[in-house]
């Protein structure tokens, strides 16, 4: 009994605490007190410091007024610009072979949706948030195609078994710059749901707070906090059993 | 075997968010705004009729939303106005149409 209701508090505890979680950050309880206040609708300054720039760059506003007004030639300066800042988010987002061709629609979605860009937060972060729920989609699509998702192989199992036996952290860095890493993640990320892998990715893998991957996916702040809470249990769940099933095989 | 305990999974969580962050960033085509200027073009020429669907649905939801509050109004004031005066209303409106003057005369 109390066995359980210890692993209730355990849980509780990384909900409120879940941002830190991954990133190995260290907070004291002022976060804890500080992301309660966000919850309850209470504003607080932002960690991450593009969006505290909330007003646009006069270079940006005066290219969205020139485009406003028709000049849409002066839209491939705004593409030239922030192009470096979407690849980087797709990249991390969406297969390779496809990155360029997501980059495109953002940019031709982020023009269609001009007229409703008020200007209360900057072009970049209102440009990245078109980027997160343009590759959100893409995952939604493919999901419904239900293609089969990759396995893992022994190059894969020997790799998690290195890396639990790695002990310096240049061996760690090695490890971790190889084709299996990125090829274990993308095993893991391909069993969440389209809406768990968007805010995993946001919250644990880029370090995003919870309030700021709800301002980039337009969801409430309660959904992602309970979706980043979940999705980091079945990711866990999903190493573990992996693990278990590896083991059994080889006994 | 190692074992996959809570220490152990840690580390392979943060080998994964390092290997997220550190992903190649595939090199971008030439074209890649040629290609996106010619649909934004495609998109700017059906740009004045997105406009009028745009300013359509605020009208739309505007009106919804007077609409509505109207419709409380109207609710409100149903349920919370006295019996005596509704029958009155009533007994007043009934008066009005039994001395209607016929057109025939």
């Amino acid at each position: 009994m109390n066995g359980k209701v210890d692993r209730q508090l355990v849980d509780l505890v990384n909900l409120l605490t879940l941002d830190t979680a991954w990133c190995g950050v260290v907070m004291g309880d002022g976060w804890v007190m500080a992301n309660t206040l966000g919850v309850l609708g209470i504003q607080l300054p932002m960690t991450d410091e593009s969006l505290t720039v909330l007003k646009s760059e006069p270079e940006d506003r005066d290219l969205l007024r020139r485009i406003r007004r028709g000049e849409i030639d002066r839209y491939a300066d705004l593409i030239s610009r922030y192009q470096r800042h979407v690849i980087r988010i797709v990249s991390r987002r969406v297969p390779a072979d496809r990155a360029e061709e997501i980059t495109h629609d953002v940019f031709v979605r982020a023009y269609v949706g001009l007229a409703k860009f008020s200007g209360s937060v900057s072009f970049e972060h209102w440009l990245a948030g078109i980027a997160v729920r343009t590759c959100y989609d893409f995952w939604r699509e493919r999901k419904r195609e239900e293609l089969p998702v990759s396995a893992l192989t022994n190059e894969h199992h020997q790799w998690i078994e290195q890396m639990l036996a790695t002990q310096s952290e240049n061996q760690f860095y090695n490890l971790v710059r190889r084709r299996e890493a990125t090829e274990v993640l993308e095993w893991a990320l391909g069993q969440l749901s389209p809406e768990n892998r968007a805010v995993l990715t946001l919250v644990h893998l880029d370090g995003h707070s919870v309030r700021e991957a709800a301002q980039l996916l337009g969801w409430s702040v309660v959904n992602v906090k309970v979706r980043a809470h979940r999705a980091r249990q079945m990711l866990r769940t999903l190493l573990l059993e992996r693990k278990r099933q590896e083991d059994d095989t080889t006994q | 075997m190692t074992q996959l305990n809570d220490q152990n999974l840690k580390k392979v969580e943060r080998a994964l968010t390092e290997a997220h962050r550190l992903r190649q960033e595939p090199s971008l085509g030439a074209d890649l705004t040629l290609r996106v200027m010619r649909d934004v073009r495609r998109e700017a020429s059906g740009h004045g009729q997105s406009m009028i669907t745009l300013g359509l649905d605020l009208f739309v939801w505007r009106t919804a939303a007077v609409a509505a509050v109207l419709a409380l109004v109207f609710t409100g004031s149903v349920l919370f106005y006295p019996d005596q005066e509704a029958v009155e209303l009533t007994a007043l409106l009934s008066n009005e149409l039994d001395v209607v003057v016929p057109l025939s005369e």
